[in-house]
């Protein structure tokens, strides 16, 4: 029932389309007009009776022209000289290599990358970019040494402790009684001596764990005398002597 | 022979003291992290600054917290938020009608312990009210300067992660810090611990138990003792150059100021006089260099691109510069 009702209405929207469409055409459709006939006028061309004034070349300056070499076009230019000669062998060949079809995909690819790498060298070498960036790896920070005071490789120490203390200068002489037994360390492969390392990362390289535990006594001593700035006399220096002595004679 | 020497000197049995209950307060609720817990006592003996970095959800506010717990006095807690003003901070003059007159109504800035959670989240406006404060110990507003009370620590929390809604904190005032100290994850025991003791309902009640170990009277004698301590000239003079390094390196921007040569050098005694000495080592130099420089620091931009930190670049000074010895 539904279905018969659609097709009808379907039918009646047809029937509307084409009487649109007819209304249309019929509206657009106007009766031509016809246009009255209208005798051509017949015009008649006039003969041209000015009279004619002959103009001629001047020849002075016919003559200055082709004297100038701009002018004279049947110059014959000179022989190609033999380096132009080369050059046109090479673009030739280059013209030829390119105009292959598989040398010249080659060629010019190649050309693309040589261009590239040129530019980017310039623009890396012009803005100072460190290459390194792309390695991850830092550059590293150079930092002149401060030059040390002591070199505990070239220093006399018997003598210069001798001289402390007959000097009085106990402080003076324990911190060389302290610089003898890190050379002394080193020397024996205990530990490995660096001007930047701390008297803890010393102490940290030693293995053997009797060894560190005397030599963080005498280091001890060292800091409390040497950066406490602690007094010290004959007495406590000869005590700080003693066990220096024994370290370095039997646990080294 | 030691305790003969040691004995010479100054005492330290009241600031020992005071650093083991304070240690012990904090300990209580914050696992791991001694660093921090070292870094956050240091400070407040050397009456510096602190700045909490670190990724959210490591205990920054928390141990700011406690710090401020563990001493007896005046505590505020600022929220930095994009839209704090100035005023919010310092305070500002109200119309008193009853008087025909303005009166100053303080700010929260006004207290011994000030915790300035998010201090990245506030713009250089409101950040720039922190300036004198933090430097001078004091306020002025409408022309009238007002002295802020001893002890004064700005204790101050960010998140270095996240960019969304933060301002960078302008130079001026990362060098008014004393530290930047970077809170780390713990490590695997440690979270097992935590977990522990969140899942036996532990740490509320432990957090809520944590008593004032310190007055303020008491913080007053110990930043004396520390301000005492010896510094051997030589030690002075390799502080000078670590921090004179930074001006002349290659990979920094910026170097460090006058102020951070002196924040080495008080920091060292304040580390100094925690582990019961009297005067400074290089040891001690060494472990503050990294918390005192990294932040007044600035990396040129090449080395920003390789991944370099300012901290990298502060290990790599203090390897090379000689040791006093």
């Amino acid at each position: 029932m539904k279905i018969h009702s659609s097709k009808k209405q379907n039918t009646n929207m047809f029937k509307y389309l084409i009487a649109f469409l007819f209304l249309c055409l019929t509206t657009q459709a106007s009766p031509v007009r016809k246009d009255k006939v209208v005798p051509a006028k017949i015009l008649q061309l006039k003969n041209d009776s000015s009279k004619l004034q002959l103009r001629n070349f001047d020849q002075q300056k016919i003559s200055s022209y082709r004297q100038q070499t701009d002018f004279h076009y049947n110059q014959q230019l000179p022989g190609a000289s033999l380096w132009d000669r080369f050059w046109a062998w090479v673009w030739r060949w280059f013209s030829g290599v390119v105009a292959n079809g598989y040398t010249g995909s080659f060629v010019k690819y190649l050309s693309i990358a040589a261009l590239t790498a040129l530019i980017i060298y310039v623009v890396i070498k012009f803005t100072g970019t460190d290459l390194r960036i792309f390695t991850g790896k830092s550059k590293s920070v150079n930092i002149p040494y401060t030059e040390s005071a002591d070199n505990i490789h070239e220093i006399d120490f018997n003598a210069e402790i001798e001289h402390a203390i007959g000097n009085a200068n106990y402080r003076l002489a324990v911190r060389l009684l302290y610089l003898r037994t890190l050379k002394k360390l080193h020397n024996n492969n205990l530990i490995n001596w660096q001007p930047e390392k701390t008297n803890q990362t010393y102490l940290q390289e030693i293995t053997d764990p009797y060894k560190r535990e005397q030599f963080s006594l005498l280091t001890t001593q060292f800091e409390y005398i040497w950066y406490g700035e602690f007094f010290i006399d004959q007495e406590n220096f000869r005590q700080v002597k003693i066990s220096y002595d024994q370290f370095n004679t039997e646990k080294l | 022979m030691e305790s003969e020497i040691a004995n010479q000197r100054t005492d330290l049995t009241q600031l020992s003291l005071a650093v083991t209950q304070i240690r012990e307060s904090i300990g209580q609720i914050i696992v791991g992290q001694q660093d921090t817990i070292e870094f956050l006592i240091a400070g407040l003996l050397a009456d510096g600054h602190l700045l909490l970095e670190g990724v959210p959800g490591v205990a920054k506010t928390l141990s700011a917290k406690l710090v401020a717990k563990s001493i007896n006095a005046v505590f505020s807690r600022i929220q930095f938020t994009p839209d704090l003003m100035p005023s919010d901070v310092l305070g500002t003059s109200v119309f008193d009608p009853r008087t025909a007159s303005f009166e100053y109504k303080k700010g929260p800035i006004f207290g011994n312990i000030v915790l300035i959670d998010e201090i990245n989240r506030a713009p250089a406006k409101t950040q720039s009210a922190l300036f004198e404060a933090m430097e001078e110990r004091q306020i002025t507003v409408d022309g009238h300067t007002y002295a802020l009370e001893e002890p004064f620590l700005v204790l101050a929390t960010q998140n270095p992660i996240e960019h969304e809604g933060t301002y960078r904190l302008p130079e001026a005032q990362l060098d008014r810090f004393l530290f930047k100290i970077e809170i780390k994850y713990p490590t695997l025991e440690e979270e097992v611990i935590i977990l522990s003791r969140q899942h036996q309902h532990k740490l509320e009640d432990e957090i809520k138990d944590i008593k004032a170990v310190l007055s303020i009277d008491q913080i007053k004698t110990c930043r004396a003792t520390i301000k005492a301590l010896h510094v051997e000239p030589k030690l002075i003079e390799y502080a000078a150059k670590i921090v004179q390094e930074t001006r002349h390196n290659k990979s920094l921007y910026l170097g460090a100021s006058p102020r951070a040569s002196l924040a080495i050098v008080n920091s060292a005694k304040a580390i100094a006089g925690m582990q019961g000495r009297d005067f400074v080592t290089p040891e001690d130099i060494i472990k503050v260099a990294i918390p005192v420089l990294a932040h007044r620091i600035v990396l040129s931009p090449e080395k920003e691109m390789e991944g370099l930190t300012t901290s990298d670049i502060v290990t790599q000074i203090i390897q090379k510069i000689e040791i006093p010895r």
